[in-house]
């Protein structure tokens, strides 16, 4: 026994002696360091209330565009419209109310080019001698006039250009105001029919009459003469960080949004049973005064009409806004919630 | 905004500081641990020297036995010495023997009985000494692992009010306690993996022994009938 004893003892001893050496400590583990980083609740607004500016735009006070640079007035456009600068005519531009007068000039008819047949009943016109009773004759188009000699490839939609750009200094629209600079907005450059009328004139009197008269097409070619209005943004402010467009404070958040949703929908039984939610869906318009009470009672405007299901279901609608009235709402945006149109659709209970 | 900055404490987490920082009870249940296991040890190297000794005896014995050489003369060699194993059980068998024949034994059966219950106990002894403290072996290999638990659960119940006291739930500030409370349970196992399978070998290799000290037993006790009949047939002639 003594033997088993010491030979026990002394392998434990050496044991622990190496594993005091030998495990002494474990290496620590590499664990990147943990760093705290804090965290701020961010009221939904700051997102849905954005001012307009620039996405990379550094932060600025006020937010605002790009600075625009206002390019110089080309003489030598090429579409039709009055603003400045050459854009292109928007294609459901409407025409203005100021009317423009051009004149027709004097002009010696020239020799029709038999090579190229005039497909186009408007070439013909262009080649009228007949002066056209003219309210306003600038100088300026009579040697100009003289120039152009070769009428053949020369349309109608070439010359008014030609005509405007003569007369337009005087005239000449730039934006009434310049626009706020966090809210620029697109300066709508008012319209003008140009050359519509004395083109008109022309057309009414086709000189060769060699060709069936076409109305409806020269009227076709016409109307592709109709002024267009532009749009220009414009603003000298420094780029700041900001959205696309600015959506005003005004409207309700998506939280304020959800908390009116949220009281309504306590009150809302569901019709059960019905077969066919799709059909049950109703539209409830309402009016709120500034306590949230209801002003008039709840209005449907859509849906409810069919079988008695669906009155069922939009009387559910309505009870559910009178039951639940008033409504705690955001007092400074009472304009956005004074006149409510709740949706209801019971398919997505379901 | 306030910011936390989480130093980890830098725990020391060698063994000795392990053992140093536990509680009291689990400083107890580490320490009851090691010497369990420094005892079990203990034992299993004794018993295996005393079994490969016994072995080798018995071999000895059975040579000699065989040998052909009297009972008388192998009784009288034996006698006056310390003999175990199957020596002791055949001097005890011889010695009774002796005095039944030297008295002057009237019942042979009554003879043949007594020496039966003289090798019995012999057996009996020997198996004893063969056996003896092979209990605590199989005692710490299923009772050290609980022990060794207790002292895990009791560590880290005080690891745990520590955290709620530190209100902490780093994983640095819980590690440490953890660590140090496992370290009781490991202890257990080291004193009970080797106290089972030593117990497991032991117990079968101390049976080995025991089979061959009866079978040598019912030997003798068969030689030892024949010589009785002899006698009796020769006092009856």
């Amino acid at each position: 026994m003594k033997t088993g004893l010491t030979v026990s003892t002394v392998a434990h001893v050496a044991l622990l002696g190496f594993g005091l050496v030998a495990l002494s400590a474990p290496q620590a583990l590499e664990v990147a360091d943990v760093e705290a980083f804090p965290v701020d609740i961010v009221p939904i607004e700051t997102i849905t209330q954005i001012q307009q500016g620039e996405r990379k735009a550094p932060v600025a006070e006020r937010a605002a565009p790009t600075p625009t640079v206002r390019p110089e007035p080309v003489p030598m456009a090429k579409n039709v419209g009055d603003n400045d600068t050459d854009l292109k005519t928007a294609a459901d531009a409407e025409a203005s109310k100021r009317e423009v007068q051009t004149a027709a000039l004097p002009k010696p008819e020239p020799v029709p080019t038999p090579a190229k047949p005039a497909e186009v009943p408007v070439e013909k016109p262009k080649s009228d001698p007949t002066p056209v009773p003219a309210t306003e004759v600038t100088p300026e188009p009579q040697p100009r006039q003289e120039v152009t000699p070769d009428p053949a490839p020369e349309t109608a939609v070439s010359e008014s250009p030609d005509a405007e750009a003569v007369k337009l200094p005087e005239q000449a629209p730039s934006p009434q105001s310049r626009p706020q600079p966090p809210q620029a907005q697109t300066a709508k450059a008012p319209q003008r029919r140009d050359a519509e009328k004395p083109a008109e004139q022309q057309a009414a009197r086709p000189q060769n009459q060699e060709r069936s008269f076409d109305a409806d097409q020269i009227a076709a070619l016409l109307n592709q003469e109709k002024t267009k209005g532009g749009g220009a943004l414009r603003s000298t402010e420094q780029a700041a960080l900001g959205g696309e467009r600015t959506t005003t404070g005004q409207k309700l958040t998506q939280s304020e949004m959800d908390a009116l949703r949220g009281q309504i929908q306590r009150c809302w039984n569901v019709p059960a049973g019905a077969l066919e939610a799709e059909n049950l869906k109703v539209s409830v318009q309402f009016k709120l005064d500034r306590s949230g009470a209801l002003e008039s009672s709840p209005e449907i405007v859509a849906g409810g009409n069919g079988g008695s299901v669906e009155r069922a279901a939009a009387e559910s609608a309505r009870r559910a806004i009178l039951q639940c009235a008033p409504y705690n709402l955001p007092g400074d945006k009472y304009e956005a919630w004074a006149d409510v149109i709740v949706h209801f659709d019971p398919s997505d209970m379901f | 905004m306030e910011t936390l900055t989480l130093a980890a404490p830098g725990g020391e987490l060698s063994l000795w500081a392990l053992f140093w920082q536990a509680g009291w009870v689990v400083k107890l249940v580490m320490i009851g641990l090691l010497a369990a296991s420094i005892w079990t040890w203990a034992i299993i190297i004794d018993k295996a020297l005393a079994y490969a000794r016994a072995r080798r005896a018995l071999d000895r014995f059975e040579e000699t036995f065989w040998s052909g050489q009297s009972l008388e003369e192998l009784y009288r060699t034996l006698a006056d010495r310390k003999t175990s194993g199957m020596g002791a059980i055949f001097v005890s068998a011889m010695r009774e023997w002796k005095k039944s024949f030297e008295k002057g034994a009237r019942s042979p059966i009554q003879l043949q009985t007594r020496i039966d219950k003289a090798m019995d106990l012999a057996l009996t002894r020997e198996m004893e000494k063969l056996e003896g403290r092979l209990g605590f072996l199989a005692s710490i290999g299923s009772s050290a692992p609980f022990i060794g638990l207790f002292g895990t659960v009791v560590g880290i119940m005080t690891s745990f009010q520590a955290i709620a006291g530190s209100k902490s739930t780093n994983l640095a500030v819980v590690a440490p306690g953890i660590a140090e409370a496992l370290l009781a349970t490991a202890m257990g196992l080291l004193a009970a993996i080797p106290a089972v399978i030593a117990y497991n070998k032991l117990s079968s290799d101390a049976a080995k022994l025991g089979n061959r000290m009866e079978g040598f037993a019912d030997e003798f006790s068969a030689i030892l009938s024949r010589q009785i009949d002899e006698k009796v047939l020769h006092k009856a002639a």
